[in-house]
């Protein structure tokens, strides 16, 4: 009996080690996933930031609209790119759990203060005392227990971990709806050939010279007349653009020739637009949007335009006068003059230079802001928006009394200080400027002059005696002395005074009567002049 | 003395450990009668006791630090000695001295007189007191059990125990206890206040007329003989290399040190504090009905075995690490 309990003991402990260290591997393997699950959620993103990167850089690049894959295979990839990785780590991961740490998991699960690793340990010895025995014994009835114990879940922990995690699945839906919509936030240009519908139907679109003529519904039917340039290939295209700005010179703009304001009735835009979308200022603009309802909602916005006045439209003011810049380098054109330098094909077609393109920018202004932005997604601003701001500064150049040039509010400088005051603050009340006053135009000057100094003449002054005073001064106040001292010294005085004044006075007189020497007195007038 | 103690079946290492447990039981709870409250110090003081080790209590005044130590010596009927540590205090008037007598035959002779630190149990009272070496004298008694007096070397009696208080708060005039000292005590236990209850029952113990007299339930014979049956319990390996590896995470520059050692800790435990944490381990696995030392023991005597052993160095002290800290640190 005493021979089975220790092998019956060394069997439920091998039982409980291969147990624990199942256990344990898989409980591994779960806080292993748990952990690269962060990583994983991380990966997620990989892909929809690669479909949005791979849209623009279509877009950039002029290539064809529309998505590199299919939405489904994008999701797809989106999925299983973290799930490669975390497949791969958990495969490549071997957990290897000892008999040692298996039974000490056991005694922690059980709480049994180590007693089965103990037990474990002093079996394996050859000899072995008697608390090492009762050691062993001890651990038989843990043992039973340990058979029958599994190790905890830490539910509590993942769930904590993973929850903090739910702002990437999140954006990443996020990503795939944006990558989804840029497709659709193109704005397809004419003269994109994966787009003949479009084209056809932004035909009837394009401005005419005539303003006179009353504007006519889109209509697909009345398709244009096929535009031999439409057929041709775009290398052929491209080749005659560059003769024709060959033959026009140099002073004739690209957009002169390519405007749609020079075309005539029922020719299509897409026959103005230049045949190689890189020489178009840079503009990948004629790449067109292979959706159908981004062709819906361009033709039910089209009417709008033109349903507009035509008198609003020759009311409209012109924008304002653009200057002549360099501002349109890398564009791939010559003739910016836009203050804004975006190579974007909505600011390449706001750059028109000849008075026909300026009667096109009148009327894509005349369009709605709104109608412009969302045909766009909301991406890029209007071009009003992009313009210089009204200077209205009003002060005059400090230093120099020249008005300031772009000083055009409120009436330009002037040499009024103007206020509307708080008044002002009411919108919409027109108030009259309220002159406070003129500036102070006088200056200081300071002037250094090199003269050479001369000797201030002036006249000796002829000494006299002093007087004696006349009348009383009163008393004199002698803090020090006592009164009767006091009055004996005045006494004395008075006594002195009346018997002979002038013994008294003799030598006051006689160092003011010393005559001075005027001579003397001119040497310090001119030993005081600084010498030059 | 008795003779070693032999346990050489399960039968009787369960008849030891339960007699372990009784003499234990039976003298805490002796001791109890007299000293309120302060059960965690009470247990650090028998387990030093137990094992072999001497025990510093650090506290402030009134907590019956003194107490406590002389209610053990009444309870284990061992004899007791108190000494008061002044600095004008000489090692001559701790270790004892020869003095001049009269012979039978009517000569004259030089005899041994014993000092105080010739007992069982030696209350060291505000031992930061005495001077450096007075507190040297003590430092052979502590360790090697015995004393040197001219030409002679006396061996103390056992059980020989050496409790010494200081006092952490009035530093003035003392001389803090060099490394050397402070490795030779095995337990450094801080003695906090009492509880609420415990202020209540102290209250009517000692503002009445009623005394409390400690009968002695345990002799020198019982604790030498418990002290075998301690240093009997086995030690697994792992738990033998859990120790090493926490006393060598307490030493700056070793392999198991966190960074937080390197940073604050100047000097970490020594390798008697490894002894001193299987000793205290063997003690608290016999009190917990087992008969192996497991890894939870050293967690649980580590901070009173290895707080005076971790000198903790300026900038640890600015800012605010203790030695407890850098133990938590290591035991995480």
């Amino acid at each position: 009996m005493k021979q089975d309990k220790p092998s019956q003991l060394s069997h439920d402990l091998e039982i409980v080690s291969m147990t624990l260290a199942s256990q344990i591997q898989s409980q591994d393997r779960g806080d292993f996933i748990r952990d690269s699950m962060p990583t994983a959620l991380k990966l997620l993103v990989v892909m929809p930031l690669l479909a949005i990167l791979i849209q623009v850089f279509r877009w950039v690049t002029g290539g064809s609209a529309g998505w590199f894959f299919s939405w489904t295979s994008w999701s797809i990839l989106t999925v299983a790119v973290p799930l490669t990785w975390l497949f791969a780590r958990v495969l490549t991961r071997q957990v290897e759990v000892s008999r040692h740490r298996a039974l000490l998991a056991a005694d922690k699960q059980i709480g049994s203060s180590e007693r089965i690793a103990t037990a474990d340990h002093f079996m394996q010895r050859s000899s072995r005392d008697g608390f090492m025995q009762a050691a062993v014994e001890d651990a038989t009835d843990w043992v039973g227990r340990a058979r029958e114990a599994s190790l905890d879940e830490k539910s509590v922990r993942r769930s904590a971990s993973l929850l903090s995690l739910w702002p990437l699945p999140v954006a990443v839906i996020g990503l795939l709806i944006a990558a989804f919509l840029t497709q659709y936030s193109r704005v397809p240009l004419a003269g994109d050939p994966s787009l003949p519908e479009i084209n056809s139907v932004a035909a009837p679109v394009s401005i005419t010279p005539d303003a006179s003529q009353p504007k006519q519904q889109p209509n697909v039917e009345e398709l244009p007349e096929p535009n031999p340039e439409k057929e041709a290939p775009p290398e052929q295209r491209s080749q005659r653009a560059v003769n024709r700005q060959g033959s026009s010179g140099a002073d004739i703009p690209d957009e002169a020739e390519e405007s749609s304001g020079k075309l005539s009735e029922g020719e299509t835009r897409e026959s103005q637009q230049s045949a190689n979308p890189s020489s178009a200022r840079g503009a990948p603009s004629t790449s067109g949007q292979p959706s159908k309802s981004g062709e819906e909602t361009k033709r039910e916005r089209k009417p709008k335009k033109k349903q507009k006045p035509e008198k609003e439209r020759e009311k409209k003011p012109r924008p304002q006068e653009e200057k002549p810049s360099g501002a349109t380098a890398g564009q791939g054109s010559s003739k910016g003059s836009d203050n804004n330098a975006a190579p974007s094909d909505w600011a390449s077609s706001s750059q028109a230079a000849t008075p026909d393109d300026e009667d096109i920018e009148d009327e894509e202004d005349v369009a709605d802001e709104e109608e412009e932005q969302e045909s766009r997604g909301g991406v890029q601003p209007n071009l009003r928006d992009r313009r210089t701001p009204v200077n209205r500064d009003l002060q005059i150049g400090f230093g120099n009394a020249q008005p300031n040039p772009d000083a055009n509010g409120r009436g330009g400088p002037s040499g009024q200080k103007k206020s509307r005051g708080v008044a002002s603050l009411v919108l919409g009340v027109p108030i009259p400027d309220r002159v406070n006053g003129q500036p102070n135009k006088g200056r200081i000057r300071i002037t250094q002059q090199r003269i050479t100094p001369e000797a201030e003449q002036s006249d000796p002054v002829a000494a006299q005696d002093r007087l004696p005073r006349q009348g009383s001064v009163g008393p004199i106040h002698h803090p020090d002395f006592s009164p009767w001292l006091q009055d004996f010294v005045r006494r004395y005085f008075l006594e002195r005074r009346a018997q002979n004044p002038l013994q008294t006075s003799s030598p006051e007189n006689t160092t003011s009567t010393t005559p001075q020497d005027p001579l003397q007195t001119s040497t310090v007038a001119e030993s005081d002049t600084p010498q030059s | 003395m008795s003779s070693s103690l032999s346990v050489d079946n399960p039968e009787a290492a369960r008849q030891a450990a339960d007699e372990f447990r009784t003499v234990h039981a039976a003298i805490r709870e002796e001791v109890s009668r007299m000293m309120v409250g302060q059960d965690a110090t009470i247990d650090g003081v028998l387990a030093a006791l137990f094992a072999a080790g001497h025990v510093l209590l650090e506290g402030v005044p009134g907590l019956g630090k003194t107490l406590l130590v002389s209610s053990l010596g009444k309870a284990i009927h061992l004899t007791f000695s108190r000494i008061q540590f002044t600095p004008d205090m000489m090692p001559a008037d701790i270790r004892g001295t020869n003095v001049l007598q009269e012979s039978e035959t009517g000569g004259t002779k030089l005899e041994f007189q014993p000092g105080p630190l010739v007992a069982n149990l030696v209350l060291a009272d505000e031992i930061n007191r005495a001077t450096p070496r007075t507190q040297a004298a003590l430092l052979e008694s502590m360790q090697e059990k015995q004393i040197s007096v001219g030409n002679r070397t006396i061996a103390l009696e056992e059980p020989f125990c050496v409790m010494a208080t200081q006092n952490p708060v009035e530093q003035e005039g003392t001389y803090p206890l060099p490394e050397a000292q402070l490795d030779r005590f095995l337990f450094k236990l801080v003695v906090g206040y009492p509880a609420e209850e415990d202020y209540r029952t102290i209250l009517r113990r000692t503002t009445s007329n009623k005394e409390v007299a400690l009968n002695p339930v345990s002799d020198a014979e019982t604790i030498i003989r418990m002290r075998q049956v301690v240093r009997s319990v086995p030690v697994p390996d792992h738990v033998e290399t859990e120790a090493i590896q926490l006393v060598m995470a307490t030493q700056p520059g070793s392999e198991y040190a966190r960074p937080l050692v390197n940073e604050v800790v100047s000097l970490g435990a020594s390798p008697r504090g490894v002894q001193s944490l299987i000793l205290a381990g063997k003690v608290r696995a016999l009190l917990d009905g087992r008969f192996a030392v497991a890894g939870e023991d050293l967690k649980a005597v580590a901070p009173d075995v290895l707080r005076h052993r971790i000198l903790v160095n300026f900038h640890g002290m600015s800012d605010g690490v203790t030695p407890d800290d850098v133990i938590q640190e290591v035991l995480k």
